[in-house]
């Protein structure tokens, strides 16, 4: 079933993510948008609409200096770590409004070493709260995590078994930075950051780009042998009361997250169910977000999770297969890049030819999702 | 020697310690730090709200690694500290805990306290809030 303004993916292109000190993030944005083109079978002047997000390493529009000075419309975009989710999402709607019938979305960045550098006042907050030393994601993650495990009755055991899942899925993954398979107890004997949270129960901030072209559905069959429906995307911020990262107070609770909101609507909109979805992709910052985030999303009930983990149901060859690519653990976050490496894994696994492992039996319904600073999220469904 | 509260406005009184938030005469949400509007409703107008001393800690965490600038290491240098969310009830609040590994818990009854958090350059104490554990609660459990 398909609708006239219906917008697929037809193709895409991904430079790897990690370390490399060769590369700017100019440098593998362009690669990863000559990757798209190429896998679309189109070349840049085809492309009448882009955008383009990165967090810190450059205005994405500047691109058209190397791909191409065609006079296309390139919106820039920063959005945290819906930078890519958002590129998609202009450039949808550009071409659901008739804006043009090809399009592209492309997110790169490259960011300096160790945890996240941010200022007190970018958040609108007083320096107070970066000089006593609060102003960190990962405490955030690491109490968000603690609270959720006590409630819910999870033990620290599973949050080893998220970490080993994304690392045996990156060893295999030839885009993956992290490629070195670890086991539970290495995991859990690492050097510890933030209980419950060991340094392997962390996603480091890396380098990467990733890019997307696509297309309304009159050219997405001519263009593509098995093109991915775009059946939903949705983009949420906060509510009052969801639990964020740097806040000084909360209310009392109960504290909805933006992810529940994001992914109804994504659900709703798809026409699908959470037990529809045969591979997805879940923001894993750490251990602990992923868990909670397999809850958030309606891909299980909470506290289900450590079950769901020992049976095995979130490997490749599970029932919901998560983060078949290691996710944000295996590949790092370079922000702008992130979500995007998300759909490029998906559209891979739904169309059969994943670059790591490949989910058995032709998976027809994927899902993505991302959360993050400050109380933002966005899930998409993806068909075949 | 001299001492400075980090920042003056976080606080109502400092003997004994008390922090200033603000309550919405609308929907009666309790915010802190103070702040002019309220996040929730359209409606109410905020005004001056002294927190509860007294609560439990909703949950904690160990800060291991030192943070980058802007945060300001004690005089002596980093030294792992815990942080965590106290539950006064009419709102959680993020703090400092000052708290010995041995003893911090989900639950445990904790007090708002002042510590050091670091010193300026000319030898001034900076003063900041803390929680630390509430004895006289503990004790009567």
């Amino acid at each position: 079933m398909s609708r006239t303004d219906d917008v697929y993916v037809v193709g895409c292109g991904m430079h790897p993510f990690g370390r490399d000190e060769s590369v700017t993030g100019m440098d593998m944005a362009e690669r990863a948008v000559r990757e798209a083109l190429a896998d679309a079978g189109v070349s840049w002047e085809d492309i009448g609409y882009a955008a383009g997000g990165s967090d810190v390493s450059g205005k994405p529009d500047t691109l058209v200096g190397r791909l191409g000075l065609t006079g296309v419309p390139f919106v820039n975009v920063q959005n945290g770590c819906a930078t890519g989710a958002s590129t998609v999402l202009t450039v949808a709607a550009a071409l659901r409004a008739g804006e043009a019938s090809l399009g592209l979305a492309v997110g790169f960045d490259k960011h300096e070493r160790g945890a996240f550098h941010v200022s007190a006042a970018r958040y609108g907050l007083g320096d107070w709260y970066a000089e006593t030393g609060m102003m960190l994601t990962t405490q955030f993650f690491a109490l968000k995590t603690r609270r959720y495990l006590y409630e819910h009755g999870i033990s620290e055991r599973a949050l080893a078994a998220v970490a080993a899942r994304a690392f045996r899925n990156g060893s295999h993954h030839p885009l993956a930075w992290r490629r070195k398979a670890l086991t539970e107890r290495e995991i859990l004997d690492s050097a510890e950051v933030s209980p419950p949270l060991t340094q392997y129960m962390f996603c480091s901030p890396g380098q990467g780009a990733a890019a997307l072209v696509l297309a309304r559905v009159d050219r997405a069959f001519d263009l593509c042998e098995r093109p991915v429906r775009l059946a939903s995307l949705a983009f949420r911020t906060r509510r009052f009361g969801s639990f964020e990262v740097f806040s000084p107070w909360l209310p009392p609770g109960p504290h909805r997250s933006p992810s529940v909101d994001a992914a109804e609507a994504a659900f709703r909109t798809a026409g699908v169910r959470p037990a529809d979805v045969r591979v997805a992709q879940l923001q894993d910052t750490d251990s602990g977000s992923e868990l909670v985030h397999l809850a958030e999303t309606g891909l299980c009930g909470h506290g289900e999770q450590e079950e769901l983990l020992a049976g095995g149901d979130t490997e490749p060859t599970g029932r919901i297969p998560v983060n078949t690519d290691g996710g944000c653990l295996a590949g790092g976050e370079p922000v702008g890049a992130s979500g995007l490496r998300q759909f490029h894994e998906v559209v891979r696994q739904l169309q059969g030819r994943a670059p790591g492992v490949q989910v058995p039996d032709a998976p027809r319904v994927g899902f993505t999702h991302v959360y993050g600073a400050p109380g933002i999220s966005a899930c998409s469904v993806l068909t075949v | 020697m001299t001492t400075r509260l980090i920042d003056d406005s976080l606080f109502d009184c400092v003997v004994p310690p008390r922090l200033a938030g603000a309550r919405c005469s609308g929907c009666g949400t309790v915010v802190f730090p103070r702040q002019d509007s309220c996040p929730r409703c359209p409606d109410g107008s905020m005004s001056g709200h002294v927190l509860p001393v007294r609560g439990r800690v909703w949950s904690w965490t160990l800060q291991a690694f030192p943070p980058k600038p802007p945060y300001r290491p004690p005089a002596g240098g980093h030294r792992p500290y815990h942080v965590g969310y106290v539950d006064l009830g009419e709102l959680l609040v993020e703090g400092r805990l000052a708290v010995p590994r041995a003893r911090i818990r989900i639950g445990l009854p904790v007090r708002l306290a002042m510590v050091p958090a670091y010193h300026d350059e000319d030898g001034t104490e900076v003063l900041t809030f803390a929680f630390r554990p509430d004895d006289e609660e503990e004790g009567e459990r």
